[in-house]
């Protein structure tokens, strides 16, 4: 299985190869024979006999990351989509695309896409999972970026990026969570332990965590808004991934975790109203888009909610019918997006208010619409797939379990209503995306191109779609007990095979169907009237907007905060370091009891020494308040000759002679550094500055004086230096110890002291020397 | 009067710190100055001041201060030497190429 | 045998004193840099191997015993990070040639480049709280030499902030080893460790903890100490700039690692605590800097910070896995950061700008660097197969372990706002129309990319083959979580 996973990504590799070589045929049909392939290595698990397989390859075991491939019934129908619907779409993308363009590039990303698509639906692995759902993130990024001179295409395609990035981390996290609660990173494996997860504190935030990754991906309200902007990837691609199949990778998401969820109630809530809300609200903004692309964008997103909601009801009709919405949307929404294609593709725009009457020149489109359309308004109809997993869809609103909490039994009472209402406005902009394309005026001089029929091999992909829309409409019991059943049976263990009927006698859902219509034909006829209402809701409140608004505050306020503090003052960068590291060692000096005062075992005091102590705190004060730069730095000498002297009382030789010669030749470099700089000039600071300056001075002065006393007055252990004294002469071979540990026991600092003093003379040097920046780089 | 070098230790870090946060650079400098003579007490009095004779070995005594922190501050005054050396030169031709001594003059603006 | 400690050290010293003597002969000084790396990395390495199938090198400099003299610790942590350094240096020493000026080269670049490798080498080898101040030094004075270097009008102005703000610390560390001297009468840290474990860091030995991570965390720029790093950065040459990223800040986190795993583990309640605080203020921090900025090389810059922060929320997290994470992710971002300042550096270099709002539709002419900064973002931001995600993992997992939510949410909007700020770069700079105002296409990369390639081949194995990497940050996270372990091992105990 791991091959047949790979084999598109292992492709890719080659594809800018033979995009360069063989430039006269198209590439596309060379990539054309990889889902193909992969098609007919999954289709012959399709049958009543099934049972899941698994296959295991080692990538990271310490970690628990393998590649951990099931094949139960929900990932085949969602292979059988990926790999049957990709190969439509490479067949359509070869006339679609032009050889001008850069196939090369599009392929691999295509094939890229297949390969992480697959690798979601089949690992069972959280983290692999994550892996290749980040991958299709990535892939849909550059897909949609494809056209990237377009400024639409680069919005579009961060947006996108965006969004799904940030729910793909959230389920990260989520996975994360269930791993650490379960002990395992197999999804099987966290579905036989759901006890525990069901009694963790963490389950509403692992819950959390993972719907927030599935509804960004499958564009729930109020995530949804990327996906209108992500039509701007060439159609085959919308086709492809932003309708058929990586959206679908949420409901994906869902489906395989609802065995562990589905006992918690706040699945049910947070799942079916997220999924009724964005039925209503994606059926009701695509009525009003005038871009062919951007009705079927909401459509998408309305009958995504639909089959969400359905996940989140779980009963064994829902789910069932989920399933096999899955699979009539990938056909009827995939050859809409085809016929979209042909129609910008032969007349130059997707403007249905420039469009009319094509039925006379296009035939054949007109006639895959109508199908497409009608299956997807749910029209009831024998032959038309979509009319019977929209009626499964009234039923299971009706039987809905009711539960303890509020909540729910409130949910269970308006779904039928919210149903009802989302899908007259999909019965809506069904009606007017045929009727508005193919009949009515013709404006063929508002039209760029003269429109004519599309080429056989263009029509090719919608028609065997649109064909898969006939054929199981006519034979349901096709695809339901070979793989349907399956794929329902993983996601609710309890569900049991049953016949699907196109009659069951005149049914609450049938007369909910017929209200639909009914409706829907007044409101299509009188849909101009209705302008006002969208003026209202959403006006000026779209989701889009606030998406815009976060990007913005974020680019604006980002520069003021990191401006108000980053202002390149080094008073500033240096008040701040030094006042945090006051008050926070402050603190912690005090909590944990940190002051000690020792007055015992101390030197004596003498007159001497307070003396040269006074001298230097003079002249340490007189830095501040000298005017003078000779001044200033003759004092500092004088600090600098006060602690020699203090190194003399102390009876440390070898240091005051150095403090002395180094002070010397300090006082002699400032000097010659500052003779041509300007005199010190009076401080002219207002006195809030001073005093913060101050009393960042002082705190942090006697800050450093409390610990020190409190350092030596906490004297616990004999030090090191007892050792050198002993062995100074006998193994250093030397009686002043000091010179002993510099040059033998401590030899190394020695040695590195003199390279610090060897650089700062080399970095002098080439400071000097090299004055002028004389090069651009 | 190990407690009185600590407190006269601190002034020195408190004048330090007080000039190193001033505008003209001369100012700054001396303040690293200042610093380092702060912290060379500090090291010293970890030591423990005035315990016995210095440390060059001498027989019949018994009695030497402690020679490793006289030993660390050496390295430091070496390090502190050329460190400040090199600032100075680093001031002088800052001043000297951005025509100011003024730090809050020299703070650059965004997007360079 | 433990003579090999000395050799990462000391061998950077004597390439340095050669090349400040070929200072003139440039072409050979190159020939001498590449050809001096490449062995430190073979030895490097084969120290590498020993360590992980022998235990720890120790060395005692001058047959001084442990705790009296100075001791050099090659542990499976410091070998690591020795290891990883000379990786850095080398794609570095082979950027250099094409990214500096001759003037630039013969004005001592290459002996600061050894010097500071060897500082940097000798701070993670050695065992010795004073010597590891001296190190400091010799890596800041290296890198005040390097940020300099070329010396116009905004590198000299930006330095000087910089070589002040570092002074300042390393008096603070210098005082503060006085300190720790002053109460437990040593600064060997397996002696400091044993003796604070002994007292049970009573009394001011936590402030004088605090005080420590404070000077570290000023290098290693961490919330709110992190003002003087971005602008000085980005004044360098690019080459530079990778440097630094990759490994001046990171020597400051690895001495917060090693501190607060070795010596400072009694009031973890205190102290690790805070450490996630700062962790979160560093990332919220660092990347809204990054997103304040359309100066390409500035964005980079900034995000050194929520890197950082990641790791110190590994630490004060303080589980096996955090650990593991922290460690992993310090790896992984020495490598990526060195590779993204590389990248930008050519970006900058073949745009004529580094001012993201003058780019545009650089992908018409130099697709391969798209793709490199492309997958750079990735790497960066965590997203799987490539390093970060394995790093970014094991923190989540030790975080959520420990039930640290909020730092979670937050490391994964940071995740996110990284892959944004990177993006914008490939989004404006490399997708839109050809831009006219800009030269394109005259310069040539040449040079250039071989060694990002490099770099970013060790972020892929390093998540891709995570299973040969991930067994020995384990390994170095057990060890560090048992300080006993260290202790024994320099003290002979």
């Amino acid at each position: 299985m791991i091959f047949a996973v790979l084999i598109p990504l292992l492709f890719a590799c080659f594809v800018p190869i033979i995009s360069k070589i063989k430039h006269k045929v198209h590439t596309g049909f060379f990539v054309f024979v990889i889902p193909f392939m992969i098609f007919l290595y999954f289709i012959r698990f399709v049958g009543t006999g099934f049972s899941p397989i698994r296959d295991t390859y080692n990538w990271i075991p310490s970690l628990g990351i393998n590649f951990d491939f099931y094949l139960d019934g929900l990932s085949l129908l969602f292979v059988l989509l990926i790999s049957g619907i990709g190969t439509l779409v490479v067949l359509y993308s070869v006339y679609y695309l032009d050889t001008s363009e850069r196939l090369g590039q599009f392929y691999v990303y295509l094939l890229m896409f297949m390969t992480a698509m697959l690798g979601v639906v089949l690992s069972d692995n959280v983290f692999v999972l994550y892996v290749f759902w980040e991958l299709t993130s990535i892939s849909s990024f550059l897909l949609i970026g494809y056209w990237h001179f377009n400024e639409r295409s680069r919005y579009g395609a961060l947006k996108s990026m965006l969004i799904t990035i940030f729910g793909g981390l959230s389920m990260f996290a989520g996975f994360i969570l269930l791993t650490v609660i379960t002990g395992t990173t197999s999804i099987q494996g966290m579905i036989e332990q759901k006890d525990i997860i069901l009694d963790s504190t963490y389950l509403p935030l692992a819950l959390g965590f993972i719907l927030l990754g599935a509804f960004t991906k499958s564009a729930q309200f109020p995530f949804h808004i990327w996906l209108p902007d992500a039509m701007e990837a060439p159609t085959p691609v919308s086709a492809y991934l932003h309708s058929a199949t990586m959206v679908k990778a949420g409901l994906f998401l869902v489906a395989r975790f609802s065995p562990v969820f589905s006992g918690y109630e706040w699945f049910f809530i947070v799942v079916s109203s997220f999924g009724i809300v964005t039925l209503c609200w994606g059926s009701y903004m695509a009525v009003r888009q005038t871009d062919l692309k951007a009705i079927l964008a909401f459509s998408t997103i309305s009958q995504l909610g639909m089959i969400m909601a359905m996940l989140g009801f779980g009963t064994k009709v829902a789910v069932f019918a989920a399933v096999f919405h899955i699979l009539n949307h990938a056909t009827f929404k995939g050859s809409l997006f085809m016929v979209a294609g042909i129609i910008d593709h032969e007349t130059g725009t997707r403007d249905i208010r420039k469009l009319g009457g094509l039925i006379s020149f296009m035939p054949i489109t007109a006639t895959l619409a109508l199908l497409g359309t009608f299956s997807m308004a749910g029209v009831p109809l024998p032959f038309l797939n979509g009319f019977y997993s929209k009626e499964l869809f009234f039923e299971s609103t009706l039987n809905l379990n009711e539960g303890m909490n509020g909540v729910t039994n409130f949910l269970v009472q308006i779904v039928p209503y919210l149903a009802v209402f989302g899908s007259i406005f999909t019965f809506v902009y069904s009606v007017y995306f045929f009727f508005g394309v193919f009949t009515g005026k013709k404006n063929l001089d508002k039209l760029p191109k003269k429109p004519h029929e599309a080429p056989v091999g263009m029509l090719l992909s919608p028609i065997v779609l649109v064909l898969g829309v006939i054929t199981i409409g006519l034979f349901p019991n096709l695809v339901n007990g070979s793989f349907l059943a399956h794929a329902a049976q993983s996601v609710n263990h309890a569900f049991e095979y049953k016949n699907i009927q196109f009659w069951h006698g005149f049914t609450t859902p049938l007369l909910m169907s017929l209200i639909v219509v009914g409706i829907g034909v007044i409101l299509y006829l009188t849909r101009t009237k209705w302008d006002a209402v969208y003026r209202l809701l959403p006006g000026n409140w779209s989701f889009n907007k606030v998406y815009n608004v976060i990007l913005q505050t974020i680019d604006t306020y980002s520069n003021k905060v990191t401006n108000a503090y980053m202002n390149g003052s080094v008073r500033t960068y240096m008040a701040i370091i030094l006042g945090t590291t006051f008050i926070v060692t402050l603190v912690f000096l005090l909590v944990t009891d940190g002051v000690t005062i020792n007055y015992d075992n101390l030197a004596d005091i003498t007159i001497l020494e307070i003396s040269v102590v006074l001298i230097i705190t003079i002249a340490a004060l007189g830095t501040i308040f000298s005017n003078n730069k000779l001044a200033a730095i003759l004092i500092l000498g004088v600090v600098g000759y006060g602690v020699a002297i203090l190194f003399v009382i102390y009876r440390a030789p070898d240091l005051a002679l150095t403090q002395l010669v180094i002070e010397t030749v300090t006082v002699a470099l400032f000097l010659l550094c500052f003779y041509h700089l300007p005199q010190l000039r009076k401080r002219t600071e207002s006195i809030r500055t001073k005093s913060i300056n101050a009393s960042v001075a002082i705190g942090f002065g006697a800050l450093m004086s409390l610990i020190a006393i409190s350092a030596h007055s906490s004297n616990w252990f004999d030090t090191i230096s007892d050792y050198f004294l002993e062995t100074a002469l006998s193994i250093g071979g030397g009686t002043n110890v000091v010179n002993v540990i510099l040059v033998d026991m401590r030899g190394l600092d020695t040695l590195f002291e003199i390279t610090v003093l060897g650089i700062a003379a080399l970095a002098i040097y080439s400071l000097i020397k090299l004055k002028k920046n004389e090069e651009a780089d | 009067m190990e407690i009185i070098i600590s407190i006269l230790a601190g002034i020195l870090i408190a004048t330090g710190v007080y000039n190193l946060l001033q505008k003209q650079l001369l100012r700054i400098v001396i303040g690293t100055g200042l610093l380092s003579h702060g912290a060379h007490l500090f090291i010293l009095t970890m030591g423990k001041l005035k315990r016995g004779q210095p440390p060059v070995l001498e027989d019949n005594i018994t009695n030497y201060t402690d020679p490793l922190p006289q030993a660390l501050i050496l390295t430091s005054i070496v390090i502190s030497f050329g460190v400040t050396s090199l600032i100075l030169v680093l001031a002088y031709r800052t001043a000297n190429e951005n025509k100011t001594d003024n730090m809050e003059q020299l703070r650059g603006n965004e997007n360079e | 045998m433990s003579n090999l400690v000395i050799l990462p050290i000391i061998i950077p010293l004597i390439a340095g004193i050669i090349a400040v003597f070929l200072n003139k002969k440039v072409v050979i000084t190159r020939g001498l840099t590449k050809i001096f790396i490449i062995a430190n990395l073979a030895i490097v390495s084969y120290m590498t191997w020993i360590v992980f199938n022998s235990g720890s090198i120790i060395l005692e400099t001058g047959s001084w015993v442990a705790p009296y003299g100075i001791i050099l610790v090659a542990d499976p942590l410091s070998i690591v990070l020795v290891l990883t350094t000379n990786i850095v240096a080398a794609a570095c020493a082979f950027y250099a040639p094409y990214s500096l000026s001759l003037k630039k080269e013969q004005h001592y670049f290459y002996a600061f480049y050894f010097f500071l490798i060897s500082g940097v080498s000798g701070a993670f080898l050695t065992g010795d709280l004073f010597n590891l101040f001296v190190f400091f030094e010799v890596l800041l004075m290296a890198s005040y030499a390097l940020i300099v270097l070329g010396g116009d009008k905004v590198q000299l102005r930006e330095s000087i902030k910089y070589v002040l703000i570092n002074l300042f610390s390393s008096i603070l560390f210098v005082t503060v080893v006085a300190f720790l001297y002053g109460v437990v009468g040593t600064v060997n840290m397996a002696q400091i460790a044993e003796r604070v474990q002994e007292v049970e860091q009573k009394g001011v030995l936590t402030a004088i903890g605090i005080l420590l991570f404070f000077v570290f965390g000023t290098k290693a720029a961490l919330f709110p100490l992190y003002y003087w790093m971005p602008k000085s950065y980005i004044v360098p040459n690019p080459v530079i700039s990778a440097l630094f990223g990759a490994l001046l800040t990171k020597v400051g986190i690895y001495s917060i690692l090693r501190v607060f795993t070795l010596i400072f583990i009694h009031e973890i309640n205190l102290t690790h605590e805070m450490f996630i605080w700062i962790a979160g203020l560093s990332m919220v921090f660092g990347i809204i800097g990054a997103l304040s900025t359309n100066n390409i090389k500035l964005i980079v810059a900034y995000n050194v910070i929520p890197a950082i922060g990641f790791i110190i929320m590994g630490i004060g997290i303080f589980n096996q896995d955090a650990i593991s994470g922290s460690v992993y992710y310090l790896i992984h971002d020495m490598i990526i950061k060195s590779a993204l300042f590389l990248i930008v550096g050519v970006i900058a270099y073949v745009a004529g700008t580094s001012d993201l709002r003058k780019m545009s539709g650089l992908m018409h002419h130099y697709p391969l660097l798209g793709w490199l900064l492309f997958v750079s973002a990735f790497v960066l931001a965590g997203i799987p197969p490539f390093s970060g995600f394995i790093g970014k993992l094991l923190l989540l997992k030790g975080a959520l372990t420990d039930e640290k939510i909020a730092i979670v949410i937050i490391a994964l909007l940071t995740s996110l706002l990284i892959l944004y700020s990177i993006m914008k770069i490939f989004i404006r700079g490399f997708w839109g129309e050809k831009n006219t105002t800009m030269e394109l296409g005259k310069r040539s990369m040449k040079g250039f990319i071989g060694p990002i390639v490099f770099l970013l081949t060790f972020s892929v194995v390093l998540g891709i083959g995570a299973e040969y990497i991930y067994p020995s940050i384990d390994t170095i996270s057990a060890y560090l979580l048992d300080p006993e372990q260290y202790i024994d091992s320099v003290l002979k105990e």
